[in-house]
């Protein structure tokens, strides 16, 4: 079941999962579900996102409005409108000793409208201590649920990050909806030991006071109410469990460091014009707006020019292969968003560019069918079927061997041309704006013609 | 044309108007046509060289892949020089074929040429008859050189002895181009011009 779901699972906005309110709000990456929207999985450390699966049944979760006789959402409403349930709201609690005939109306509303969602799990978990015949139910252990995952991630040769599969709430399938489990505790017993016992760790930080700053429930909020973050400006600091506050800071930090290099970069980058068409690149059309980085020299050229410049195939290649500028022979292009000043951003960015290109498939080695003209000097991936990279040698000479000196030169250039040429098509993805991978799809037009011309 | 090629030709245009070569009355540009795919430029001659005080005209056609690929220029006002030729004005600079760089403007080429006549490059000629002048017979190409300045750039030094030669050849029935030719290419020698242009 866990790989199933693993496999089929999206990826929903982790902070809006947990708080109900996103500090990204439309920016975010992910999509906003509230937890009882989706079938939490799993979450990778140190990603932002929730792996799930988002329920398509109508909730089963019960109206509390429409049971008060007044839901505005009436047929669109999620949650149940059920006139049996609305009988059943009796104070037959107490009484009920059968877990598949507890339903949620019967959870005092004004008592735990947060913590209802840690009463499933919490329920979920009881039961199955008591149940032991039906162990690969909803709660499997998490333990068992990460390792087929790995077992199934390391076959398919994938890299993902570690997933740490947290309980599981698939809590349509729980028992208390599936009439043959036959619990010994009753839904309020189980309720209140768990509830009780963790009940500082359970409060959460009230969604709408940290979005707000104001909650209007403020007498009955059930939820933590933070202070004042003076970096985001949101009440989110927690009221006094210092390891959340220190977290809670440094991300503020590490986000304000971020935009901060940002606006540097926009600002540096934002009257630079190309030496070749003249124009300020970040005026340009916005698939234009790239800057073709020289990793030898210092002059700025649009991505499109000096690539242009290093196709023209009137002029010897070592007048194309330098920069227009200052004539210094440069290996390739780096395409980058912002211009960089210093030597150490321009290591990164170049650092960067060739991580990206090395996990992508090489074109000419076709995943060990084809042949790479680059040999191991090619920037992208040799890889076989199975994924294992395989080192083919160091690039092969001339066919013809007469002009022994000056062939690994003149291959060389050629191999930084063939770069060139086929990244070109980058305008094609050119709106994703964070991914410096994702603009280098491979061009349909074939270069062996080129090949062929210059090895002959 | 290319978009690039005249938005780039517009932006170096108001450049080199605004430059201080154009203040200093080194290099001027024209526009022939609103296109922007001829223009038209002058160069003074640089001081110190038998070009002083003259002006000479350039013919500029760029091309649709400007500034991928070099405009084309030549020398409209006729000159004397090694690089380029007395009859057409075919200019043999590096930069205007294989050395090209799409940095490089109309303002760096105008400046490029006046260069290219203070410093010749007789080893690359475009014009044999004037290299071999200038490597045998330096003062002679000089003398030359500032004789066509005077004629045909309105240059300010006036050498009668060649005046005098080429309005004998002139009343011999020869035109008058023909015949500085003739007796440039020969070091001024009448007799020997004479018999080549009758033989």
């Amino acid at each position: 079941m866990a790989e199933t779901e693993v496999r089929t699972c999206k990826k929903f906005c982790l902070e809006y999962y947990n708080l109900n309110t996103c500090s990204n709000r439309k920016n975010c990456l992910y999509p906003h579900k509230p937890q009882h929207e989706i079938t939490a999985v799993g979450f990778v450390q140190g990603e932002d996102y929730v792996l799930g699966q988002l329920l398509e049944m109508k909730n089963q979760r019960p109206c509390y409005f429409y049971q008060m006789g007044r839901c505005k959402y009436q047929d669109r409403c999620r949650f149940l409108h059920d006139n049996d349930n609305k009988s059943a709201n009796e104070p037959s609690t107490s009484q009920c000793n059968h877990i598949e005939d507890v339903n949620f109306a019967q959870v005092p509303n004004s008592e735990n409208k947060a913590a209802s969602d840690m009463e499933l799990s919490s329920v979920e978990t009881d039961i199955h201590s008591v149940e032991e015949e039906e162990p690969s139910c909803s709660s499997n252990s998490s333990q068992d649920t990460k390792t087929s995952y790995e077992q199934d991630s390391e076959e398919g040769a994938c890299a993902s990050p570690p997933l740490v599969i947290i309980n599981n709430r698939n809590w349509v399938d729980a028992p208390e909806f599936i009439p043959r489990s036959k619990p010994q505790k009753s839904y309020a017993q189980v309720l209140h030991s768990e509830i009780n016992m963790d009940s500082n760790i359970i409060r959460k930080m009230c969604p709408y006071a940290s979005r707000d700053g104001i909650c209007l429930n403020l007498g009955q909020c059930n939820n933590l109410h933070g202070e004042l973050c003076d970096m985001c400006e949101r009440f989110v600091l927690h009221p006094y469990d210092e390891e959340e506050r220190k977290k809670h800071r440094q991300e503020c930090l590490k986000n304000h460091e971020k935009n901060m290099e940002l606006s540097f970069a926009i600002q540096r980058s934002k009257d630079k014009t190309c030496g070749v068409c003249f124009e300020v690149i970040m005026e340009k059309a916005n698939s234009e707006q790239r800057f073709g980085i020289l990793p030898n020299c210092n002059h700025c050229f649009c991505l499109a020019c000096i690539r242009k410049w290093r196709q023209a195939h009137q002029f010897e290649n070592k007048i194309i292969r330098a920069c227009p500028e200052c004539r210094v022979t440069s290996d390739f292009v780096c395409p980058s968003m912002y211009w960089v000043d210093t030597k150490e951003e321009k290591e990164k960015l170049i650092d960067d560019y060739k991580k990206a290109l090395s996990n992508k498939a090489c074109k000419y080695f076709k995943k060990g069918l084809g042949k790479c003209p680059f040999g191991n000097k090619c920037f992208y991936m040799h890889a076989d079927k199975d994924g294992r990279i395989i080192d083919v040698g160091p690039p092969q000479r001339q066919r013809r061997n007469r002009y022994a000196d000056t062939d690994i030169d003149v291959l060389q250039v050629m191999l930084w041309d063939f770069l060139d040429e086929r990244d070109f098509p980058w305008q094609t993805l050119a709106d994703d704006l964070e991914d410096l991978v994702s603009f280098f799809t491979e061009s349909d037009e074939s270069d062996w013609s080129d090949y062929e011309l210059f090895f002959d | 044309m290319a978009n690039i090629a005249a938005q780039r030709i517009k932006r170096e245009f108001k450049e080199v108007i605004k430059s201080e070569e154009v203040a200093k009355c080194a290099i001027k540009l024209e526009l022939v046509d609103n296109n922007y795919t001829e223009l038209k430029g002058e160069i003074a001659g640089p001081p110190d060289t038998p070009y002083e005080g003259g002006n000479f005209v350039l013919e500029i056609k760029v091309p649709e892949t400007y500034p991928f690929n070099p405009p084309k220029v030549r020398f409209i006002t006729k000159i004397w020089h090694p690089n380029i030729s007395s009859v057409t004005g075919a200019i043999c600079l590096d930069i205007l074929k294989d050395q090209w760089a799409a940095a490089m403007t109309l303002r760096t080429v105008l400046l490029s040429l006046q260069a290219l006549l203070s410093a010749a490059e007789p080893d690359d000629p475009q014009d044999a008859v004037v290299a071999r002048q200038y490597k045998e017979n330096l003062d002679m190409f000089k003398l030359t050189a500032r004789h066509w300045t005077n004629a045909y750039a309105g240059g300010p030094s006036v050498n009668s002895e060649c005046d005098d030669k080429i309005k004998r050849l002139v009343d011999m029935g020869i035109e008058e181009h023909q015949a500085r030719v003739a007796l440039s290419s020969y070091n001024w020698d009448l007799e020997r011009a004479t018999e080549q242009l009758f033989s």
